[in-house]
Order: C-alpha cells, then structure tokens, then sequence
C-alpha cells in the first residue's frame, strides 16, 4: 500500500502544486484587500445593496453580513471553494483507478503481488493527502498576511474554514472513485459526480430566497457546508457526517473493485452491477 | 493436484454479456514445460490466462495455479508468476527504467537489477529512454523485462512476440527457453504457428471458448496430413496406391509421377511402393499452421453440420 502511496502522489505533485498555489493565491489578495474594502465600505455596499439578491445568494452571503470578516471571507473565498476543489476531486476520484483501467495500464499493475484492497486504499490515501496538501497550501496564503491585515482573525481560526472545505471535497471525490466503479466509463462518472456537486451548490445557495428548496437540498452535501462560519467553531456533528458518508462512499468503491473484472481493450465493457448475477452464479454452482 | 501439475483448469467458463468467451476450458499445464496455447483472435486465449491472474472472474469451472487458487490467494499466485499482457499499456512519462523500477517495487523490491540491466543489453532496450519515445517493439522489450526479472516459477506471456522484429523473437524465444533450463514452466499464447512450433514442446488449440486438442507439438505435427511426390523410372499402374490406408492420391502424370495426400503413419505406403521401381521421393512436413488450420476447419465443418 505504501508503494502505491508513494507512486499516487508522485503523479499528482503537479496538481497538488497546481491547485494548491492557485488557492493560496487567492488567499494573498483576499487578505489584504479587506483593509481596501472596509476603507470603502460604504461604497461597496452601495453597490452590493443594487445587486439583485440571487446574485449575493449565488455566493453564499448577503449585504449585511459582508462588513464581518467571516462574511467577507466566506463571500469572496469559503463559498466556491468546495467546488473549486471539487473540480480537482472529481477529476482525480473518477480517475483513481478507472484512468489506468480505461488505458489498459491497470490489468498488469493488478497482476502484481500487491492486493486489491492495497492498491485501492493506497491510490485513495495518496488522493486525500494530495487534498489536504492543496489545503494547508491554501490555507497558509490565506494566513500569511494577516499580521498586517485588519481582518482581526488568527492563523489557528483561519484553518477551521478549511475543514468543512476538506469534508465537502473527500465527498465529491469518494462519490466520483464510487461512480467510475459503477458506470461503463471514466468520464461518465466525473459527470455524474460533477453534475451533483454543481447541483448541491446551486441549491443549497438558493435555499435563503426559496425555503422550499430545503427539501432537496437537506439531501446533499453543500447543505451541510459551514464555511467560514467555522472560525467561530466548528461544526462537529456536520463535519463527522460528511466524513463519514465518505467513508462509506469509499468502503462501497472498494467492495465494488474487489469483485470486478478489471477491464481490457476488446474484451467487453463494464457492466452495471447485477443483483442476480451472484445469485445465478450461486445456483449454478450448487 | 499433482505436484508436477503447476495450472490446471477445469470447465472454466467466461462470458461477457450474450458472448460466451470461455465455454468450459480443460486444460493442464506440467512444471518445467513449454506450453503453447494456439488459436485466433477472440478463441478465449486472453481470457483465459486473465482468469489464471484473477484479473477476470470466471462464471464456473476450477482453475489452479500452482496449487492455488487465484481468486482465493491472488497476491500469492501473483508473486510466484510472471505476466505479460497481450494489449501491452505502459505509462508514457515514465522511463523504461523508472516503468522497470515501479514494477519492481510493486514485488516489494525483489528483484536483482543486474539481471534487469542484462536482460535490457540481450535485447537491445536502452532504458533512459522515455516510454512514449519508444516504438511498439521496444515497449514490448521492457513488457518482457518486467515478466522475466523476478525469475518467477510461472511466466503466462499473452503473444510475448508481438511487435518485434524477427532477431528479436529468436532472442525472446531464447530467453523463454533458458528460463525453461532454470526450472521455469513456460505458458505463452501465440498465434504464430512456427514460434510455437520452434520452442513448445506441447500445445493446446482453443476454439471458441473450448479446447479443440492438447497435445505434444511434435505428434500434432505427425498426425497431420503429408504431401508426396513420387517419380517412377518408367510408367507404372499405381491404381493400387488407391486402396493404401490413409493414401489419397492427387494427381498422376503419364504413370510417372503421382502426388499423394497421407494421413496418419508411413509403413503402408512404403511397402507398397518397394514393389516399384521408385527414383524420387520426397515427403513434406506439415506445418503446425497446416495442422491448426485443419482443425478449425473440421471444427467448423462438425458445426455446419449439426
């Protein structure tokens, strides 16, 4: 499993690097604009006030809220990071395994002695590790300036916002490794998983103008997104639940990859897992 | 299981969907033998050696390989065999060596990088030289490589030759042979007749996901049909070679030359032909191609039939 930690995360150093610096670079104008906006804050919020209300909806805050550094802070950056990052997690939980299934590498690598059961959680390791080192990446160019910042908030809760971060993006990533287990192709799976982390944030975000939208939204994950809410203490029961409901998207991905066949060119395609199919085999047997 | 049985297979079935690939495949393969496994493409070749690696589960049927089970205890079958794959993929942006070096870690570092560095200069593979830079007949080399350099018990090689130039092959086929001298037990799948012919010492044909005929390479060759040409010193009534056993005769010139198909042994026709007065014979080995072909075609001709 170590070697194929070790391996994972050599192919996804530039990624890590990629999002991670992207992020922290947000974070670096962020921080020091704040001082900017609260000189002017009479301003912005004249020009937020004549902002339609689905528009400041859309990102997670409203005018009021925006003088607050966690308003602030969540408006301009904690309320599109999951699905800035989500991007990355369904990219590379789609493509987790499926990628080198789909390029014919996978058959040789399985036909080594490492066991399934190593190479999947060795490959899903070396995901969340390279997602918490995009965070903590992101998090320190959130954190670096804010000495000489006005923001007022600490380096210690400047990290609590990144937690419901990493919850909601280990999510987006299980469910996308769960969907190229499931569905006959790579792309399909980062779509669907993609489709339902757009979704879940469209949503959620348009609960505050149409309450009737909680109803859905309840049932997915961006409903339980905190976001820079969490500098003022997290969430713990919402952040366990996500992980948690990750956890049990991997553990079904896993026992997914532990009975099919693994897939080569010219030899059929997947298939959608059959409830019958053991069953029959079962009878057959006996 | 005998000991000196190392795979074994009985009644494996496969299928993909409505494709019935492998249609109870019976097969065992001895220790320390060179086992060819013929047929054409989508006869359940792949398939089957897939099934032996656990990468494919069969729908029925046993298979064993080396004593055990692969869909029981893969990782051991696994670290005890050497694959190669008939659709060879590897990763571009890694070099042969850094490609090798994976390979050998994923064996938990087992493996003497001094025979990899050999095995590389046999065949001619230099590797510094990226993946994607490479031609199919050298990523091919380094898909060898990586079956060979743990000197497993087992190799299963899906078409080992595929993309190389003929030097090459004879090296490759080299190769398998002194792996065999080490103790090795080769199981390779092939569709090219005279390397099988060169190296097997027994061979089973596939059909259609069933296996037509296991047999050694040389009493194949032997049970198939012989071409003749017979010249007499003068003209002769060879109506008698009509009623020989086996004998069929194809064509006739003035009594002077006869062109004979035989099946099965020689003794009768020789006897036959001491009565004349015989200049010239000369008999042609079959091919195991002209033999494979055979049995398909009967195959299919028992299949029109029913």
């Amino acid at each position: 499993m170590l070697t194929t930690l070790r391996y994972t995360l050599a192919q996804l150093r530039g990624q890590i690097l990629g999002w991670g610096l992207g992020i922290a670079a947000l974070g670096l104008i962020l921080v020091p604009f704040y001082d900017v906006f609260m000189e002017q804050q009479a301003d912005f919020m004249q020009m937020l006030e004549s902002y339609p209300p689905e528009f400041l909806a859309f990102f997670g805050g409203d005018a009021a809220s925006m003088a607050t550094p966690g308003g602030y802070l969540g408006m301009y950056g904690f309320s599109m990071l999951p699905v800035i990052v989500g991007i990355f997690a369904v990219i590379v939980g789609s493509g987790l395994l499926a990628s080198d299934e789909e390029s014919g590498r996978l058959d040789l690598i399985v036909a080594h002695p490492a066991s399934r059961a190593a190479l999947f959680w060795g490959r899903l390791a070396g995901f969340v590790v390279s997602t918490v080192a995009i965070l903590i990446l992101g998090w320190l160019g959130f954190s670096v300036l804010l000495g000489g910042s006005s923001l007022d908030v600490s380096w210690g809760e400047m990290a609590l916002p990144f937690l419901p971060v990493l919850a909601q993006v280990l999510i987006y990533g299980t469910l996308a490794l769960l969907c190229s287990m499931l569905l006959p192709a790579r792309r399909l799976a980062a779509m669907v998983a993609g489709l339902v982390m757009v979704a879940s944030y469209f949503l959620s975000s348009m609960v505050t103008l149409n309450e009737s939208l909680a109803a859905v939204a309840r049932f997915l994950p961006y409903h339980y997104f905190q976001g820079s809410e969490a500098m003022n203490g997290l969430n713990l029961g919402w952040f366990l639940g996500l992980m948690a409901a990750s956890a049990v998207l991997a553990l079904l991905a896993w026992w997914r990859f532990q009975r099919r066949d693994i897939r080569v060119g010219g030899e059929g395609g997947w298939r959608l897992p059959s409830l019958t199919r053991g069953l029959r085999r079962r009878a057959e047997a006996q | 299981m005998s000991e000196h049985i190392v795979l074994m297979t009985q009644g494996l079935r496969k299928s993909y969907g409505k494709l019935r690939a492998l249609r109870g495949v019976d097969l065992e393969v001895y220790r320390g033998e060179i086992f060819g496994f013929l047929g054409p493409n989508g006869a359940g070749k792949t398939t089957t050696i897939r099934c032996l690696l656990d990468l494919i589960r069969p729908d029925g049927g046993t298979a064993r390989v080396l004593g055990m089970d692969p869909q029981a205890d893969p990782v051991a079958v696994q670290a005890r065999t050497g694959y190669l794959p008939g659709e060879l993929a590897l990763n571009d942006n890694l070099t042969a060596e850094r490609q090798l070096r994976f390979f050998a870690d994923m064996r938990g570092g087992k493996v003497n990088w001094a025979f990899v560095q050999q095995l590389a200069e046999r065949l001619e593979l230099d590797l510094k030289r990226p993946i994607k830079n490479l031609s199919k007949g050298n990523k091919q080399k380094v898909g060898v490589i990586q079956a060979l350099m743990h000197r497993p018990e087992l190799l299963m090689l899906d078409e080992p030759t595929s993309g190389l130039d003929p030097l090459m092959q004879q090296e490759v086929l080299g190769l398998l042979r002194e792996a065999k001298a080490e103790g090795s037990t080769v199981f390779f799948s092939s569709h090219i007749m005279s390397e099988v012919e060169t190296v097997a010492e027994r061979v089973a044909i596939i059909r259609q996901g069933k296996i037509a005929e296991v047999a050694a390479t040389a009493s194949l060759v032997d049970r198939g049909l012989r071409h003749a040409t017979v010249r007499f010193k003068e003209a002769v009534d060879s109506h008698i070679l009509d009623r020989v056993p086996g004998v069929q005769v194809l064509s006739r010139d003035d009594g002077l030359n006869v062109l004979l198909q035989i099946e099965g042994e020689m003794d009768e026709l020789i006897k036959v032909l001491g009565s004349f007065p015989v200049s010239y014979l000369d008999t042609a080995r079959p091919s195991l191609e002209e033999v494979f072909l055979a049995y398909y075609e009967a195959g299919q001709d028992r299949e029109e039939a029913h």
